[in-house]
């Protein structure tokens, strides 16, 4: 059985749903519990709903990424896109929001922060930042990034399988 | 910075069925002047469903509302404040958020309810050591109130004694604590100990606050736990703290393995550098260019430059994501640079990490290294990250350079403290996972070596010609 797949995303929200569902039967396959599945799920769709909105697909061919790779212990999510210099302002957010979240021992402090922020209102639109305080507390997932030399920005999660994770457990 | 011009702006008051037009303006967090227009008059205490007025072009309905009196006020007749749902005027004016003050209780049956899967050996043992805890605080407060008149010299040495004998029996008494408190943790999973870790800090918040050190690690105020006051604080080692209580609470994380170990990794980096000198020196006559990433304020500089020719021989780059932390270093090697009355070759860079790989031929940029080293930064990346970040450093590195890399090992025996206490949690590493971060990089020459405490690993890399 392979421990890896990868899922080339064209920018069209509409994949977003086929590679939940193609991720899902990888998992499935490795015999992953419901509930660890639907975490990784959200997870995934998160990732890719953030790199449709951020990335750069202005050039043809440019695509989102998404890389699974399933370890004894360990799952590891990637999802890379594009990123022109119109994203730099929001990667330096993501920076001091996933350093901000991983302060916290219990990312539910970070979950009740973050609800706290959102019942404010913004007379405007605003970003509320949720859905990455949510794979980390929901996910139960290690949030972290980079940014290559070729602009490939490369959102990743990882997050550890412990007992009750694995159907066989 | 907040503009706090006076805002004034025509409203409405809605009472029953009739609307009244008022002028208001912004007066405090809570309140708001008014005038009533038109001739309308009001008396003390009326109530008003709405306060009605529009902002950038939105209508805003806020209320219900009290109208109360005051001494005319430049002309305006009275105040007007919320009787159930208070908004918070600052945030609706300065930061265009509508924000009820009760807000902070939405959460409050989320919060109620993350207690309820807390085992209950763990409730226990934290409503004892909550008593233990109180018990001890007050003895030595009550010491403390005691010599509280006498002069300060007096008071030194009399809290000196203190902190010697029972206060140093209190750090036993802490110690065995923390046994007791790892026996009960050690089968909980990430989930588990994240859920009692937060319970924990809920229940001893008062003592954990008591600590300049606990303080700083829970609060963050950088954004970030291992700023550079708190590798001062752990590098002083001293009692700090308000009260004896406090600076015992202090002192004790400052002088746990992990602790001591960010100390040795100092002296490790400092000897690695004086090697680097003493062997350079023989065969080349350049400078020796050192990238330090993720470097504070950078106090073990000062540990390797002693000497006007040590600083002669040195080419330093110091990277690191906060700019406080840069202008801590470059204040420092001022001082140093008085102190041995000579310049010193250094370069800062604010740059994060996670997004300086963006930079284009970064080694064209920032020139190649012959000692790239990083103490504190691989504890936070994630593999895919640490992978990125260290060949991205190795490809910096001159042909012949060397590298140094800290990382926690998984064995640190402080982590449950760290994560439980002072809310501040690493990624650990094996030495296995540590090496495997260079395994696409056939060329690298690595090993791994401990500081004396064993909770601390440095990836050594040499880089050697293809």
């Amino acid at each position: 059985m392979n421990n890896s797949i990868e899922f080339d995303v064209k920018p069209d929200w509409d994949e977003i749903e086929k590679v939940r569902n193609e991720s899902a039967d990888f998992l499935q396959s490795h015999e992953l519990s419901d509930d660890t599945i639907h975490s990784l799920s959200m997870i995934i769709s998160e990732l890719i709903e953030n790199g449709l909105k951020y990335g750069d697909f202005k050039t043809e061919g440019n695509k989102v990424v998404v890389i699974i790779n399933v370890a004894t212990n360990m799952i590891t999510v990637e999802v890379l896109n594009p990123v022109d210099e119109s994203a730099y302002e929001h990667l330096s957010k993501l920076d001091k929001t996933i350093q901000w979240i991983r302060g916290y021992q219990d990312p539910f402090e970070a979950y009740i922060e973050r609800i706290k922020e959102v019942s404010k209102k913004p007379l405007h639109d605003m970003e509320s930042g949720i859905g990455l305080v949510r794979i980390a507390y929901e996910g139960n997932a290690l949030l972290d990034f980079f940014v290559a030399e070729n602009n490939m920005l490369n959102v990743s999660v990882v997050s550890n399988l412990e007992k009750g994770d694995r159907v066989s457990s | 910075m907040i503009d706090r011009e006076p805002i004034k702006f025509a409203a409405h008051l809605i009472q029953g069925e009739e609307k009244i037009s008022i002028e208001a303006k912004y007066a405090s967090k809570f309140s708001l002047l008014i005038r009533f227009l038109n001739g309308h008059k009001a008396d003390p205490g009326s109530e008003f469903s709405k306060l009605v007025f529009s902002k950038n072009g939105e209508e805003i309905k806020i209320g219900p509302c009290q109208y109360i009196t005051e001494p005319k006020k430049n002309g305006y007749q009275g105040r007007i404040v919320f009787s159930q749902d208070v908004y918070d005027l600052n945030s609706l004016f300065f930061e265009d958020k509508l924000e009820k003050l009760q807000a902070e209780f939405f959460n409050l049956p989320l919060i109620l309810a993350h207690k309820d899967d807390i085992e209950k050996c763990f409730r226990e043992y934290t409503a004892n050591l909550n008593y233990d805890l109180n018990v001890y605080k007050n003895l030595f407060d009550c010491l403390d109130a005691r010599y509280a008149d006498e002069p300060e010299v007096i008071k030194q040495h009399v809290q000196d004694a203190i902190i010697e004998t029972e206060g140093r029996k209190f750090m036993t008494f802490l110690d065995e604590k923390l046994e007791e408190f790892e026996d009960i943790i050690i089968n909980y999973s990430k989930k588990d100990h994240e859920r009692h870790g937060y319970y924990l800090r809920k229940q001893l918040w008062t003592f954990i606050m008591c600590s300049p050190f606990m303080t700083r690690t829970n609060l963050k105020p950088r954004g970030y736990s291992g700023d550079s006051v708190m590798m001062k604080m752990i590098y002083d080692n001293k009692y700090e703290g308000n009260s004896t209580f406090g600076k015992l609470m202090h002192k004790h994380p400052s002088e746990h393995p992990a602790a001591q170990a960010v100390r040795n990794r100092r002296d490790i980096i400092t000897k690695m550098l004086s090697k680097v000198k003493s062997t350079d020196m023989k065969t080349s006559s350049k400078k020796i260019k050192v990238l330090s990433v993720a470097c504070g304020p950078a106090f073990e500089i000062q540990d390797v430059l002693t000497t006007a020719e040590d600083c002669s021989r040195f080419h330093f780059t110091l990277l690191d994501q906060d700019a406080t932390a840069l202008s801590e270093a470059a204040s420092q090697l001022t001082q140093l640079e008085k102190k041995l009355g000579t310049k010193i070759e250094v370069e800062f860079l604010n740059e994060s990490v996670r997004t300086m790989l963006t930079t284009p031929k970064l080694d064209k940029m920032w020139g190649q290294f012959d000692y790239i080293y990083s103490m504190g930064l691989f504890d936070y990346l994630t593999t895919p990250v640490a992978k990125a970040v260290i060949e991205k450093l190795y490809q910096t590195l001159n042909i012949g350079g060397k590298m140094a890399i800290g990382n926690f090992h998984i064995s640190n025996p402080s982590r449950f403290y760290m994560e439980y206490w002072l809310d501040w949690v690493l990624y650990y590493r094996t030495e296995h996972e540590f090496i495997d971060l260079l395994k696409n990089v056939p060329s690298a020459g690595t090993k791994v070596l401990f500081e004396d405490t064993g909770s601390q690993m440095f990836l050594q890399v040499r880089k050697y010609d293809n």
